[in-house]
C-alpha cells in the first residue's frame, strides 16, 4: 500500500481539506469526495502529478436531494482513483471532461439520459442509451421513477 | 466528388446485433462516421436495484452471451470486496479456469467471424468446429454451453473432478495443435496478410487518447492487460505473457488474438497443475455492508468495469457496468476514416464488437430514407468481398 | 391445383429458407443459431439456408425479448415475408420475456406482437434444441 499512501500524501499536500477524507479500503483503490466547482483543477493535477492516464468510466447516482457523479480514473500500475462530486438535483450542472478524455462523451450522455443531469460543453450528438421516442422528463435511474409511469404516459 | 451518406444498420451489422452507423462517403472513401447506439438497452441497471445480490448474478450474466462469465465474476468481485470475504483459493482457481476457457471460445468465435467477413468461409467453419470442443468442455464442467452460472457470492457452485481435469488437458492439447495451424495460416497466407494489413490503422497515441482497451489497444503496441496490472482471481499466481503487436492494423489484432489463445492454453495447464485443495465456497450473509466497490476484469474484448454500491440491505443501491466495447467505440470511428467502404465490415468486426454488452437496453430506430441509400450488412459484406476479388484477393 | 400445392409444400418442407432477427437479445441464442450451421450440427443438410432479406424467407427465427421500438420493426419484417410463413421463437426471452420480464423497455415475448408457430425454450437454446424445434415444425407441415 506504499504507492497508494504516497498518492494520498500528494493529494493532501495540494488540497489540505482532504486530510482524513481519503479512503484506501484495499490495495489499488483510492476513494474521496471533491467539490464540484474545483473539479477541473483537480483533473489537471491528477493527470499531471498523479499520472492518471485513463478514464475507466463515470457512475451517476441518485442520492436523494443531490445527484452524485463518480469519476473512475486508472493509472498504468492498476491503481484506480475514484472521485465523487455532488450537484443539487434542482440544478444538476456539471462540466464536460471530453476535451481531456474523449471517451467521457458516452458516459456523460448516460448520466444525462438516465439521471437528468446537464453537462455543459458537450459536442453535438445523438442521445444514448435511451430510444428517440422516450418522453421528456423521465429519468429511469432516479429512485422515484417506476416503470409503470411510462405505461400511464403511453395510455 | 459528391458526398453520399449511407446508413448502415440496424438490422444485422457485425454479429447480428442492431446498431446504426451513418457513413459519409466521397466516392469510395469513408470521410465521416457517426454512430447511433442504444439499440440493445434493456434497463438492466435499474432492474438490478430491485433484486437481491444473489439474483443479480443471473441477471448480469445475461448481459452478454459470449462474455457472460466475465460480467458475473466482475460483479461478484465487487460484492465480495464490500462484504470483506476471503474467497477460498480453490474457488479462485476454478473461476480462472472457466474464464480462460471462455477466452478461448470467444477468440475462436472471433476468428470465424473475421473469416466470414472477408469471404474466407472455410476459416469460419474450421474455427467454429474447433470451438465446439471448448463448448463441450464448458457444458461438462458447468452444465451449460453459455451462461455458465458457476459463480456464487463467496466462491463457485461446482467443483472439478480429476477426470474432468484430465479431459480438459487432452482437449487443450488438441486445440493447441489446431491453433498452431491457424497461426501458420495467419502468418504465411499471403492473401490474408494483404487483405488485413494497413486496414483500420490506429496509432499508439490515439489508443491512449481515446481510451481503447483490450486486443485493439495491444495491437497498437500499448502494453495493458488487467490480468497483470490489477490482478484478480488466481492471476497473481500464474505466469503468462501479455501479447502485443506493432502493426496497429486489423492484421495486428488478428495476431494478438491468436497469440492470446496460446497463452490461454498455458494458463489453463498451470491452473490445473497447481489447483489447491480445499472448500469451494464460503458463507456470506444476505445483507451486504454499506459501501462502494469497483472491480475490473479482462474480458476477451478488453477491460470490463463494474461498480457496486450497497446500502446495508440485501438489494444493491446502484450497479454500474461499463463493457469493453463502449470504450472502443471512439477508436472505431477514428479507424474508419479514409478507408474504403469495402473495408468497413472487417474494421468493425476487428474490435470484436459486443453491442449487447455496450448498451444493455433495447430499442430500434426507424430509418428515414430521404435521399440516402439503405444498405444492409449482408449486401455490404458481399460488396466488400467482390471489391477485393476484382483487385486479386480471393479466398 | 392440388398436385401443384403438394409439390410446393414438399419444396417448402425439404428446403425452408430462414431469416434470423435479433430483437435485442444478449447474443447467446444468436450464436447458437449460427453454431447450428457449422460442421458439428450442420442445419444445411436439411436444406436450410440463412437469407438476408425477409422477402425470400419461409421461416423467421427470432431471438430476444420485444421492446417498445423493436415492436414496429418486427411487425414490418413479419409483413414483408410472403405467405405461408412461420415464426420460431428461439430462447426463453423470445418465448416469454425471460429474465428481462418487467424491465422498463421490454414488452414481453415474441407472441405479444406476432403469431408464433414454434417455441424453443432454453437459456440459451442449444443447437440440439434448435434442430429439434425446426424438425418438429417441418414434421407438422408434412401432416397438412
Amino acid at each position: 500500500m506504499i504507492i497508494e499512501e504516497e498518492i494520498q500524501q500528494k493529494l493532501i499536500k495540494n488540497y489540505n481539506f482532504l486530510e482524513e477524507k481519503i479512503r484506501i479500503p484495499r490495495a489499488r483503490r483510492i476513494y474521496f469526495e471533491f467539490p464540484a466547482d474545483k473539479f477541473e483543477g483537480l483533473l489537471e493535477f491528477l493527470m499531471k502529478e498523479i499520472l492518471c492516464n485513463m478514464l475507466c468510466t463515470m457512475t451517476g447516482l441518485d442520492a436523494g436531494d443531490t445527484i452524485e457523479v463518480i469519476y473512475h480514473f486508472a493509472r498504468k500500475d492498476g491503481i484506480i482513483v475514484n472521485v465523487k462530486i455532488s450537484v443539487p438535483k434542482d440544478n444538476p450542472k456539471i462540466k464536460t471532461i471530453s476535451n481531456y478524455f474523449p471517451s467521457a462523451e458516452y458516459y456523460e450522455r448516460e448520466v444525462i439520459d438516465l439521471l437528468g443531469a446537464e453537462v455543459e460543453g458537450l459536442p453535438e450528438g445523438s442521445r444514448y442509451p435511451l430510444p428517440d421516442g422516450w418522453p421528456d422528463g423521465q429519468y429511469p435511474l432516479r429512485k422515484d421513477w417506476k416503470s409503470d409511469v411510462l405505461e400511464k404516459e403511453n395510455k | 466528388m459528391d458526398r453520399v451518406i449511407i446508413p448502415i444498420g440496424p438490422q444485422h451489422p457485425a454479429l447480428k446485433e442492431p446498431e446504426s452507423f451513418r457513413v459519409t462517403l466521397e466516392g469510395e472513401k469513408i470521410v465521416d462516421v457517426s454512430l447511433r447506439l442504444g439499440y440493445n438497452h434493456r434497463g438492466i441497471e435499474k432492474a438490478c436495484e430491485s433484486r437481491t445480490f444473489m439474483q443479480n448474478i443471473y441477471l448480469i450474466e445475461r448481459v452478454c452471451g459470449i462474455c457472460s462469465h466475465s460480467h458475473s465474476t466482475c460483479y461478484i468481485q465487487a460484492v465480495e470486496d464490500l462484504a470483506g470475504t476471503e474467497v477460498p483459493k480453490r474457488a479462485l482457481y476454478i473461476r480462472t479456469l472457466v474464464g480462460e476457457l471462455e477466452r478461448v471460445h470467444s477468440h475462436l468465435l472471433w476468428l470465424g467471424v473475421a473469416g466470414h467477413e472477408i469471404g474466407f468461409d472455410t476459416l469460419f467453419m474450421y474455427s467454429w468446429r474447433d470451438r465446439e470442443i471448448v463448448m463441450d468442455l464448458l457444458a461438462k464442467l458447468t452444465g451449460n454451453r453459455v451462461n455458465y452460472g458457476i459463480n456464487t457470492i463467496g466462491g463457485v457452485r461446482r467443483d472439478i473432478s480429476k477426470e474432468e481435469s484430465e479431459e480438459i488437458l487432452k482437449a487443450v492439447d488438441i486445440l493447441e495443435e489446431r491453433t498452431k495451424y491457424y497461426i501458420e495460416v495467419a502468418t504465411q497466407e499471403v492473401t490474408l496478410i494483404n487483405r488485413l494489413s494497413n486496414v483500420g490503422k490506429l496509432s499508439r497515441a490515439d489508443v491512449e487518447l481515446l481510451g481503447a482497451v483490450g486486443p485493439v489497444a495491444r495491437a497498437s503496441g500499448v502494453d495493458m492487460d488487467t490480468r497483470r496490472d490489477d490482478p484478480y482471481a488466481a492471476y497473481s499466481e500464474v505466469s503468462f505473457k501479455v501479447i502485443t503487436a506493432d502493426n496497429e492494423d486489423v492484421y495486428g489484432r488478428t495476431l494478438v488474438r491468436v497469440g492470446e489463445l496460446m497463452e490461454s492454453y498455458s494458463i489453463i495447464r498451470q491452473v490445473l497443475k497447481n489447483m489447491p485443495d480445499g472448500p469451494i465456497t464460503v458463507r456470506v450473509p444476505r445483507k451486504i455492508p454499506a459501501g462502494e466497490a469497483i472491480s475490473r476484469y479482462e474480458a476477451p474484448r478488453g477491460e470490463d468495469v463494474h461498480f457496486v454500491k450497497s446500502n446495508g440491505s440485501d438489494t444493491p443501491e446502484r450497479v454500474k457496468l461499463r463493457a469493453p466495447t463502449l470504450a472502443n467505440i471512439k477508436a472505431v470511428l477514428k479507424m474508419l476514416k479514409n478507408y474504403n467502404l469495402a473495408d468497413l465490415p472487417i474494421i468493425i468486426a476487428a474490435i470484436d464488437p459486443c453491442f449487447s454488452c455496450t448498451d444493455r437496453t433495447i430499442s430500434i430506430k426507424k430509418l428515414d430514407t430521404g435521399s440516402t441509400e439503405i444498405v444492409d450488412w449482408k449486401s455490404l459484406r458481399e460488396y466488400s468481398i467482390e471489391w477485393y476479388k476484382k483487385r486479386g484477393i480471393r479466398f | 391445383m392440388a398436385v401443384i400445392e403438394r409439390i410446393v409444400n414438399w419444396a417448402r418442407i425439404k428446403s425452408p429458407w430462414i431469416i434470423h432477427f435479433n430483437s435485442g437479445a444478449c447474443n447467446g441464442c444468436d450464436i447458437e443459431i449460427l453454431a447450428a450451421l457449422t460442421p458439428k450440427f450442420d442445419l444445411e443438410r436439411f436444406g436450410i439456408i440463412l437469407k438476408g432479406t425477409p422477402r425470400h424467407a419461409d421461416v423467421l427465427m427470432c431471438s430476444g425479448p420485444v421492446t417498445r421500438q423493436t415492436k414496429d420493426r418486427l411487425i414490418r419484417i413479419y409483413e414483408q415475408m410472403p405467405e405461408p410463413k412461420f415464426v420460431v421463437a428461439v430462447g426463453t426471452c423470445a418465448c416469454s420475456g425471460g429474465v428481462f420480464d418487467g424491465c422498463y423497455n421490454v414488452l414481453g415475448g415474441i407472441d405479444t406482437v406476432i403469431p408464433v408457430s414454434a417455441y424453443i425454450p432454453g437459456c440459451t437454446a442449444s443447437p440440439h434444441a434448435i434442430i429439434d424445434g425446426v424438425a418438429k415444425l417441418l414434421g407438422s407441415l408434412k401432416k397438412k
